[in-house]
């Protein structure tokens, strides 16, 4: 080729397609994805996780170059098109010839192949029929569909099994490709975010990773939620009772428990966590009037009740945690360590408004005054449920080639082309004798013993075949 | 070519080592069962398991006394003494399954015990299926340290939280083990290979001393404070480890450990050093000083190993992150004893090398044949791999939603599993063969070791699960 210039869109072609450029690119990747894994990424470590482990020089020079959030920089992902790009153009510039392989055996030897073969034997044989006869029937036990082949000068025997291996490797590099397609069509278009409702509440918006907000079709109300204990008081079980409402239908119900989602519209709901608001959801207590009459009532925060005709009861304030400071009551955190209740008793008629605690905390409570006396009777605290939901359209593409990867792989190692030509010739000396050879494309060991047993067979046959007229038995001979 | 020094000794009939693991066996069953007819429950458990170390133990002194002497029929026996312990395990393992409800794949402790398992049922098939007798050397003493390990931890049944029940996760456990297990296979294979292929014994101990200064190092970078050791808090009733807050575990330093973590550093690097220099001068009488060295390094490895023992197993330190003394225990460090115990284990097999290389050779196939096994093993890992990945990121799609999230776990795995697809590449459309497939097999199996070992106590953040 001396003299002819490569045009420049063959000579990229040629570095796409090549086996070199995949390799230095895979590594490339290796080496990147390692450094995501040794570098604190962002979006899942927490800011202040990351000002913690880094100086501030440090975290300032990971950031601008990018090392802090990997897998999701422009580069990386460029980096990605372009491995799936190498396969596709190493697949497509080797398929023509494995195609050509495939569609068109070689079924008719000559001899610079016949020599040239590594794997062959020659068996000596009274006439042709005899020969061929015993190659059929031995080829026919081992499972093969032997074919006679007319030749130029002579006949002889062709018999392959599983072509398809061939294409093994095609079905392999394409399911990675599909796994690629799916997760570039999730990061594309799905979503996924984190949603937390507490009883009878609903929303059809959820908030993403990222900040954002997807606005769904449909909203997810929680009607229950729950938590189940070990004895050791470890979680045993999570789970939620939700409905899909559209258009202001119940559309669908189910629940859920964590590693069994809801599945409606190509929209997924997870059950995450459970874990109380902090917040008061009822409190249950006893009236008793001065009269003795007692009353049972539950209220919510900032519910009202009435005791009799004339006076209201209103829970005005819970504080799961409370202390006093400062002439004031302050919350101290959100667990129940240390409740109290504030109510107040309104009457109607005077407006004369009386703030009864529980417990009764000096300076502050009236309850002297009251004319109700109250005692708790049971503390309900609000709790949430924590469900993570996702938008993953690609995820089908993932499994497909998942799957297709796997009868790929199943291919690749267990299925092997084998193929056996048997034809009668004269050898040196000028008999007549048996060429036996054949071929495979994997598994070279185990075929060799497969050769040897052929051989043998073909051997013992031909001591049993008594001489057949020429016309039976013959297979209809396609031309080489 | 002189070899460096290699002992030579007359070859006894064995029968004496014989009988003795025999009588020894026998002797410890016996006390054994008499203790535990005073208890009542026979086929329980922690016998089984007892059982089953007496059994091991019995196998790895057969193996390591063939190690030693080159007889042969020490190996036939410590054949059938692995078959009882398997025997034993897998009744371990069945009573573990039947009373926890669940296959035994829930704490680090039924981990350990299906990798035990695992252990012993892969030495059985290499030496059916494969010829090769003498990985008994290699994995009986690995299953015994982990019979022992076991004795530390948490035993009680622990009950699953709710991401674990999944059968995904079992289904995914399961080839996690088979698939590492291939690969582990496959890089002894490999190790054998090159033994076989007349790599010489200098280069053996370059390599040894080269990853046991690698597995020194990574302790001292990651635990070393200041001349002590930082190890994990442990709380020994409820046995597990000390949180500070959500992830973040409590660390308490143990004074003087890490100056001896250095010191042995130093010491196991002396021949590595000491067989460059002889490289360099092109003098053969260094590797012997570096081989005496090696002999030199073990002492004071052990010398570590005990030290650490009794240190971490006792004792109240103080942490720099809360006030007070803790508790610190062995089972909260498996990195660090690992380390140690590996890098004994490596210096041991390397002396093995060095004064029986002419038996093992002889009892080896030949170097062809451990190359085409090489790759059969291969090709089964890499479809395990494969499946491993798929049914984790399944589980995990299941579980929080996400099939892929980057996690490092994950991201290691696919690492894993681009260098043995970039093996298979070399060695179908490359031929690579012999050497260079060997040491790609050696490092696809260093990534492993990666993945499985350094992700979780090597790597920042807070992906501290097995």
């Amino acid at each position: 080729m001396a003299g002819a210039s490569i045009s420049i869109r063959r000579r990229i072609w040629q570095t796409l397609s090549s086996i070199k450029t995949g390799v230095i690119l895979l590594i490339i990747v290796v080496i990147l994805s390692a450094a995501g894994t040794l570098v604190l990424q962002r979006p899942v470590t927490e800011a202040d996780e990351m000002q913690r482990a880094y100086s501030p020089q440090t975290l300032a020079l990971l950031d601008t170059v990018g090392l802090t959030d990997v897998f999701h920089a422009w580069w990386f992902v460029t980096l990605l098109i372009l491995v799936s790009l190498s396969i596709i153009a190493a697949s497509i510039d080797r398929f023509p010839n494995a195609w050509r392989y495939l569609s068109r055996p070689y079924k008719s030897t000559d001899k610079p192949f016949r020599r040239a073969l590594p794997t062959q034997t020659q068996i000596l044989i009274p006439d042709e029929e005899t020969g061929l006869v015993a190659a059929e029937r031995s080829l026919h036990s081992m499972g093969f569909k032997p074919e006679r082949v007319v030749g130029t000068d002579r006949l002889s025997i062709f018999a392959e099994r599983n072509r398809i291996s061939e294409m093994a490797v095609y079905i392999v590099h394409a399911s990675l490709l599909l796994i690629f397609l799916g997760g570039i069509i999730d990061a594309l278009w799905g979503w996924r975010g984190y949603v937390s409702l507490s009883q009878g509440q609903q929303t059809s918006i959820v908030g993403l990773r990222d900040g954002k907000k997807e606005e769904m079709s449909f909203a997810i109300r929680c009607d229950g939620a729950g938590q189940e204990n070990y004895k050791d008081g470890s979680p045993k079980k999570w789970w939620s009772q939700l409905t899909v409402v559209k258009d202001g239908q119940d559309i669908q119900k189910k629940e859920i428990v964590v590693n069994d989602p809801l599945v409606y519209g190509g929209v997924r709901v997870y059950q995450a966590s459970y874990g109380p608001t902090g917040k008061l959801d009822k409190l249950s207590f006893t009236a008793s009037g001065r009269d003795g009459a007692k009353k049972q009532i539950s209220l919510r925060v900032d519910q009202t009740a009435a005791l009799d005709a004339d006076t209201d009861v209103k829970l005005a304030e819970f504080i799961p945690d409370y202390v006093v400071r400062d002439n004031q009551v302050y919350t101290r955190s959100n667990d129940v360590e240390n409740p109290a209740a504030h109510l107040v008793v309104t009457s109607k008629k005077s407006g004369k408004q009386i703030n009864f605690w529980l417990p009764p905390i000096e300076g502050f409570a009236e309850n002297e005054q009251s004319p109700y006396q109250f005692t708790v009777d049971d503390l309900k605290m609000g709790y949430f449920t924590g469900l993570e939901i996702s938008h993953e359209p690609g995820q089908w593409g993932v499994w497909a080639g998942v799957l297709l990867m796997c009868v790929g792989l199943g291919f690749v190692f267990y299925v092997a082309h084998t193929r056996f030509w048997v034809v009668p010739i004269r050898d040196e000396k000028g008999q007549l004798v048996l060429w036996v050879g054949g071929t495979v494309n994997r598994n070279r060991d185990a075929f060799e013993q497969r050769f040897q047993t052929l051989t043998e067979k073909i051997k013992s046959e031909m001591k049993t075949v008594v001489k057949l007229p020429a016309s039976s038995g013959a297979q209809v001979a396609s031309l080489a | 070519m002189s070899r460096a020094r290699a002992e030579q000794q007359t070859p006894t009939t064995g029968n004496t080592l014989i009988v003795m693991v025999g009588l020894g066996v026998t002797f410890l069953l016996f006390m054994a069962f008499l203790n535990v007819v005073k208890t009542g429950h026979l086929l329980n458990e922690s016998n089984l398991l007892y059982a089953a170390l007496i059994f091991y133990a019995g196998a790895g002194a057969l193996y390591l006394g063939f190690g030693v002497t080159g007889t042969d029929s020490y190996v036939k026996f410590a054949s059938v003494a692995t078959w009882a312990g398997l025997a034993a395990n897998t009744g371990a393992v069945i009573h573990r399954w039947y009373e926890a409800g669940h296959p035994p794949f829930a704490s680090i402790y039924e981990m350990l015990l299906s990798f035990v398992w695992t252990l012993a049922v892969l030495t059985l098939v290499a030496e059916k299926k494969y010829g090769v007798k003498v990985i008994g050397t290699v994995t009986m003493p690995v299953a015994i340290v982990g019979v022992v390990l076991m004795q530390l931890l948490r035993t009680d049944v622990h009950p699953l939280v709710p991401a674990l029940q999944s059968t995904w996760l079992h289904v995914h456990v399961t080839l996690a083990m088979l698939a590492y297990a291939a690969c582990a296979l496959s890089f002894a294979l490999a190790m054998m290979f090159l033994i076989q292929d007349k790599v010489k014994t200098e280069t053996f101990l370059a390599a040894t001393s080269l990853f046991t200064v690698g597995v020194y190092i990574g302790i001292l970078t990651r635990f070393e404070k200041w001349g002590g050791l930082s190890l994990i808090a442990w709380n020994a009733q409820e046995k597990a480890e000390v949180f500070l807050q959500r992830g973040v575990r409590l660390f308490v330093v143990v004074p003087d450990l890490g100056w001896l973590m250095l010191l042995v550093t130093l010491v196991v690097a002396a021949p590595f050093a000491l067989y460059l220099v002889g490289r360099v001068k092109q003098d053969e009488s260094f590797y012997t000083i570096a081989n005496r060295a090696v002999f030199v390094s073990i002492l004071l490895q052990v010398l570590a190993l005990a030290v650490f023992l009794l240190r971490a197993s006792s004792g109240q330190y103080p942490s720099l992150d809360a006030e007070g003394l803790h508790a610190t225990s062995l089972a909260a460090s498996p990195f660090i004893l690992s380390g140690l115990v590996g890098g004994i284990f490596t210096s041991l097999l390397y002396l093995l090398l060095l004064w029986r290389r002419t038996d093992l050779e002889r009892l080896l196939p030949t170097a062809d044949n451990l190359d085409r096994i090489t790759y059969k093993t291969i090709c089964i890992a890499f479809p395990l791999l494969t499946l491993m990945i798929a049914a984790g990121a399944y589980w995990a799609n299941r579980t929080w939603g996400s099939y892929w999230s980057w996690d490092p776990k994950e991201t290691w795995a696919a690492i894993t599993w681009l260098v043995y697809a970039g093996y298979l590449h070399m060695r179908i459309t490359r031929g690579w063969r012999g050497r260079r497939a060997a040491y790609f097999a050696i490092l696809g199996f260093a990534v492993v070791m990666f993945t499985f070992f350094g992700v979780t106590y090597l790597l920042p953040g807070m992906h501290a699960y097995a």
